[in-house]
Parts: structure tokens; sequence; C-alpha cells
């Protein structure tokens, strides 16, 4: 079968998860504004609420480029570099795109101090495991896990560059914004990551059909 | 242009040596495909990963797991974090208030304590001077006595009106110059209170009841001294250890501000 023209499903992956706000890198919402101002007032409950809004965006950024094991003190780290940092926050940027741009420095340090440990592949000994899964894994969740395996198999910015822009459904623009790097490189960088993961789902024999399966 | 080869057709499902023919002479396209399918390549570039896909079945099948693993992508899921975080964050965020304060809310701090304590020693020097001064020998003590209420005359915020003030004007400015130190004191007390109570939402509940506790048995010790020296009019002793529950409560309380909330250990008992 061939392909004509570019998917407009994958040209849709960017448009992933716009729902709470973090495709606008035109400044913070009016939410979100106002939980800032909440918090540099010291409101009760500011924090938490913030806490809870991006909780699971900052937690899944940590499990998936430090590893299950660290995930959580990499979030502790990114939460007290978040609040520190709220008073200088300008609003130049969304405060998701913001928030992530802390998350991935928080996570990227972590790393760079106490690197994973590895097996003789290269893999983490703990990779990442779906958290506290209770019922029986169905083929869906045997298929994400192999994907999050091979993830894992990936350099580390190759793997931030999937992370971001292919699970988070960041744009280019605010990948670029998080790294500190030209739009350019940001999409060149994702290109590579995603041949390489290709590969190494080639190599462990996931086909094209067992992913659309899903 | 990439020429990276695309992965082998299954059995059975490629004709390998037709796709060969097909794109003989023309290297394959997988490293562009990612670039292609995003719309990132230019017209040129484009159009040629086109024409090689409609007769690479290689690259095709590439092309297709590209855009499944995409997909796929896509739709992993965030865990959740533990219900531990959050206590985490926040336990992390008190220790580093505490131990990192701006120098103006530092200085802001010290200065409702310093001052206070100045302007209460000022008025009790004043209030010293008079009474030694002007009595020939009226101790210290007999005037501070007076500040304890008599027979029920309680002033507000605490002040007292003695009835042998009102006998002896000199005794009377004395006393009015103490009682200007004590409310020197209360006012001090207020104000820090004043900024305690907007630090007090941000703390846990283990340091609010710390700190409540702790300022109950400061008030309790300034209750005890007050009492001790309506006991003991013309014994210094009572007024001094007034004074020194007063100071001993700014001094908490300038602290307890600054520091961002009551520290852990080290807190004797006033």
């Amino acid at each position: 079968m061939a392909v004509k023209n570019p998917n407009p499903a994958m040209l849709a992956v960017n448009v992933i998860d716009r729902s709470l706000g973090l495709g606008h890198a035109e400044g913070a919402s009016a939410d979100d504004q106002a939980l800032i101002e909440a918090i540099r007032r010291g409101d009760p409950g500011s924090r938490e609420a913030l806490y809870h809004r991006y909780k699971r965006r900052v937690f899944a950024l940590a499990v998936r480029i430090v590893g299950a094991m660290d995930a959580e003190e990499v979030s502790q780290e990114a939460f007290i570099r978040i609040f520190r940092g709220l008073p200088k926050f300008r609003g130049d940027s969304a405060l998701g795109t913001w928030i992530y741009r802390l998350s991935v420095n928080a996570a990227l340090s972590h790393r760079a101090r106490r690197p994973p440990l590895t097996g003789a592949t290269g893999e983490p000994e703990i990779p990442l495991e779906s958290s506290a899964r209770e019922s029986p894994p169905t083929g869906d969740a045997v298929l994400r896990a192999r994907l999050e395996r091979a993830l894992w198999k990936l350099p580390v910015g190759y793997r931030t560059a999937i992370v971001l822009h292919d699970i988070e459904g960041l744009e280019h623009e605010e990948v670029a914004a998080i790294l500190g790097c030209h739009v350019g490189t940001s999409k060149s960088q994702l290109h590579k990551a995603r041949g390489k993961l290709r590969e190494i789902l080639s190599q462990e024999g996931i086909t094209a059909a067992e992913l659309e399966g899903r | 242009m990439a020429s990276r080869q695309p992965p082998p057709a299954p059995a059975g499902e490629g004709d390998r040596e037709g796709e060969g023919a097909r794109s003989a002479g023309r290297p394959h396209v997988v490293d562009q495909l990612s670039a292609y399918l995003e719309g990132d390549l230019g017209a040129r570039a484009a159009e040629v990963v086109r024409e090689h896909l409609e007769d690479c079945a290689g690259c095709q099948r590439a092309a297709l797991e590209l855009r499944a693993m995409v997909a796929g992508a896509r739709d992993l899921e965030r865990p959740e974090p533990p219900p531990t975080l959050w206590p985490a964050i926040e336990g992390a965020m008190a220790r580093a208030e505490t131990e990192i304060l701006p120098f103006w809310r530092s200085f802001f701090v010290r200065g409702f304590a310093v001052g206070g304590l100045a302007g209460a020693t000022l008025v009790l020097v004043v209030g010293i001077g008079i009474g030694v001064g002007r009595r020939g020998g009226l101790s210290f003590l007999s005037s501070l006595s007076s500040l304890a209420p008599q027979a029920g005359e309680h002033a507000e915020g605490g002040a007292v009106v003695s009835p042998t003030a009102a006998l002896d004007p000199l005794l009377e400015e004395a006393e009015g110059e103490l009682q200007a130190a004590a409310s020197a004191y209360e006012r001090s007390i207020e104000k820090l209170r004043g900024l305690l109570e907007r630090e007090e939402p941000r703390w846990s509940p283990d340091a609010r009841a710390r700190c409540a506790e702790r300022l109950a048995r400061l008030d309790e010790a300034i209750a005890r001294s007050r009492d001790a020296a309506r006991r003991t009019p013309g014994d210094s002793a009572g007024s001094e250890i007034l004074f020194a529950a007063y100071r001993s409560k700014i001094d908490y309380l300038a602290a307890v501000v600054e520091r961002g909330g009551p520290a852990i250990t080290g807190e004797g008992t006033p």
C-alpha cells in the first residue's frame, strides 16, 4: 500500500491534549493566570491546586526520562522549582510549557547526577512499568509496555523529543522552548528519534499491524 | 538522500525481487519518512519521497510502522503519581522556606521586634529615671508593681491603673512611662501576630499546632509574671520577669515569622 500523502491523522498528533490550554504559546491561560496570582498572594490551597492540575504531566515526564524508581524524587524537585520560580514567571509562555521546561531540566539534572543502572542491553534494570495496574494485562497493555520498553532503549535526548512531541502532544515551538533549541533542531531530533524507535520496534518483531491493532 | 534499507517484507507478503526492480537506482527514503509524514519536507523532497513510496513496498511498510508507532505513542497513558508526592512536596517547601528568606522579609520582621523592644526599653528607662531621680529611692520594682491590676482595674491591652499612682503625681508619671513600655511590647506583639496570621495558612497542621502550643505557653508565662508582680508590689523581680516574658514572646514571634514556621527542635520552654 502506497502512502500518497501525509496522513491527516498523523498530522493531528500535534493537537492532542490541548483541552487544558497547553497548546497556546502566547501566554498563560486565564485559569492559569488566576492560579498564579493566588499562589503569589499566598492563598491557602493554591499551590495544591496547581499541583493537582499538573501532577500527572510532571510525573509522567519524570517516569519516562528517569524511570519509575526516581520519578517521585524528580517530580518533587520539579514542583519545588516551580513554586520557587512562580514569583518570577512573566507569562511569556504558557504556564504548562514553563512547567514542562522546569520538569525536563529537573529530570535531566537528576539523570546527569545519577545515571540509571543499566543491564547488558543498555535497558534500565527497572524499566518503566505501568503504575499500579491491578487487572491482568490485556493485549493493548502488553503492546503499550513493549512500546515503553522500546522508548527506554533510545538515548535520553531522542526519548525526550518523542515524549514531549508525540506522547505529551506539544508543538515543535513548545518543544524548542522547553529544550532551549531551535525549532529546526527539535524537528530534526524528533525525526531521528522516530526512525531509531521504529528500528528498535522492528527488531523486536513489533509490526505495524500489531501497533494498529491495539 | 538517505539510503537506509527499509524493513524486509514478512514471508509471503512482498515480492522482494519485483520490489528491488521497481526501486532500482533510487535510494530508500526511510530516513525521510517522519519529516515527510509531518509535512516538514520541501516540495521537491516530498515529491521524491512520494514517488519512491509508490514503487517501494519496504518503504511503504516502514511508513505504516512509523505512523502506527506515533499513534501508539499518542495513546500511552500518563501514570498517576503516588499519593505521597504532594505531602513530600509540601514538607520540602516548608523546610526550604524555613531556610531561605528574602532579605527584606527578614529586615521587616526584625524591624518589628527590634523596634518594639527598643521603644519599650526607652520608655522603661525614662520611667526608671523619673521614678529614681524624682522620688529618690523609689525602686523600679515598686513602679513596675503598679502595673499589676489592683481590685479589677484592668485597662485595655493589659495596662493597669494603680490606686497609689492616683495619689502621687511623680509615681503616676513613672507608672505611665512603664505602662507605655508594656504597651510598646504589646504593640510589637500585635504586629508580629498579624504577620504570623498571614504566614500560618502555608504551614503544615503540625507546624501550626506546635506554634500555637508554644504561644500558649508564652502567654501563660506572661500571665503568671503579671500575677507575681501583683502579689509582690515593691519587688522589682516581678516586673523584670514580666518584661522578660514579653521579650520572650516577641523573640519567638519574630523568629517563627522570619523562619516561616516553628523550629522542629531546640525550642525550650519559656
